[in-house]
């Protein structure tokens, strides 16, 4: 059964339905809410301002051109933007022909700033995501390890899975299941706090 | 009842880790099953909840601009045609200020009870309303209903009685807070055929004493100042 919408969520529907009419207003409010997040992915997998600018860009124009296609029943608009982001980061990835350039670190040993002063400060802030974003690395580093670093790699990574089962030396099935696992432990525990 | 293996494809799917042939195949069992595409969605929420564990960093004021200007340029959805004509007759006009005057009392009160229920859940919450009244050049029997919570930053507006806006024009909420010189867009709104709307609203900032809530008519998609004349205005 999928769960029932947060406020936040319905909010976040009724502005991607405001910009599929072409609203510019609610899309620039969804550019406030979102953008942080969505760089801040970007800037991980590419580690390159430049061409973290261009993949938002190429997303947000993405979700001003799609927003009427949006399914709600599919994903969050959160989620769409993130998965949106992450594909075209690949895309970008795959392009340079550079893969798995990014080290994925665990989250207590990820820097906190790679960027100066005037543009590092939380980018949770302007979406009012702090907490949750602690929540998730809370949950995250209370996953057993192997589901973790499975995770992670997968999400993070240009990584088929097979290439991760190589990457972590373990047979295909136990990384499938492994992330699979992972997922549904992370996304249980974020929906029991 | 899903397999683990279906789990683990649907796993893989939900982070685009399967190839196209298992893609493809994938995508046809979840055309089928449901529970299957429930459990997807609650995967896709679960992975892209990972992007909040990246370092958090803002990207440059200069991107929004780019991206905003890169938007207006692009071509817009003519609104559909046909605006109703307008009741103009002195005796007409008086009926239907008393109509209106009963049903926006009938629509205040229904907005008053929905919003006692919720109020009740969560005695934090604090709302007002406004109700706004037809300037000319507006349809004497236009009205509108905001409810307005200020702590959420959110709303909601019924508007009843407004026909739809000739071609290359779109409806527009403002909110006026004494703390801007400026009315602060709530985004367009878009009437249906009967020219009845229910829409959920958040200004584009923050908004922490308003006056008032006016619909001005504006060119399609909506502008960042106001432009056009207002149809409707409205205190609380």
């Amino acid at each position: 059964m999928a769960e029932t919408p947060t406020t936040q969520q319905m909010l976040d529907q009724e502005m991607i339905a405001r910009i599929g009419r072409r609203d510019q207003s609610a899309f620039s409010a969804v550019y406030d809410r979102l953008s942080g997040p969505l760089y801040s992915l970007a800037m991980k997998m590419l580690g390159d301002p430049a061409e973290a600018q261009d993949a938002l860009q190429d997303v947000f124009l993405q979700i001003w051109s799609r927003a009427a296609t949006y399914d709600p029943e599919q994903s969050s608009v959160f989620s769409w933007a993130v998965l949106l982001t992450r594909s075209r980061v690949i895309d970008r990835l795959r392009a340079r022909g550079r893969r798995s350039r990014v080290v994925v670190a665990s989250t207590e040993e990820t820097p906190p700033a790679e960027a100066d002063a005037s543009t590092v400060e939380s980018a949770a802030d302007t979406v009012e995501k702090n907490d949750a974003a602690a929540r998730v690395r809370d949950v995250l580093k209370n996953l057993p390890s192997e589901q973790r670093d499975a995770i992670e790699l997968a999400f993070f990574e240009d990584l088929s899975h097979h290439e991760i089962a190589a990457r972590l030396e373990q047979p295909l099935g136990t990384v499938k299941a492994r992330i699979r696992r992972g997922l549904l432990k992370l996304r249980e525990r974020l929906n029991n706090l | 009842m899903i397999s683990e293996q279906q789990q683990d494809q649907a796993a893989l799917y939900a982070l685009g880790l399967l190839d196209a042939d298992e893609d493809a195949a994938f995508q046809s069992e979840l055309r089928a099953n449901a529970e299957l595409r429930d459990l997807v969605r609650e995967l896709r929420e679960g992975a892209a909840d990972l992007a909040l564990t990246a370092p958090s960093v803002l990207p440059p004021a200069s991107l929004k601009e780019r991206i905003m200007g890169e938007i207006a340029t692009k071509r817009v959805v003519p609104m559909p045609a046909g605006r109703a004509s307008l009741g103009w007759i002195p005796w007409a006009i008086a009926a239907a200020l008393a109509v209106f005057c009963g049903l926006l009392a009938l629509d205040r009160a229904r907005l008053e009870r929905q919003l006692a229920e919720t109020r009740a859940a969560d005695p934090l919450m604090q709302t007002s309303f406004y109700t706004l009244a037809p300037a000319a050049p507006a349809p004497a029997e236009a009205k509108a209903t905001v409810a307005w919570q200020p702590g959420r930053q959110s709303g909601v507006i019924r508007i009843s009685n407004l026909p739809a806006p000739e071609p290359g024009k779109d409806y527009q909420l403002w909110a006026v807070d004494a703390e801007h010189k400026d009315p602060i867009s709530a985004g367009v709104v878009r009437v249906d055929k009967n020219g009845v709307a229910q829409i959920r609203f958040k200004p584009v900032e923050k908004a922490e004493h308003v006056k008032a809530f006016a619909i001005s008519l504006e060119r399609e998609g909506g502008v960042p100042k106001k432009e056009g004349p207002i149809l409707l205005v409205g205190t609380t």
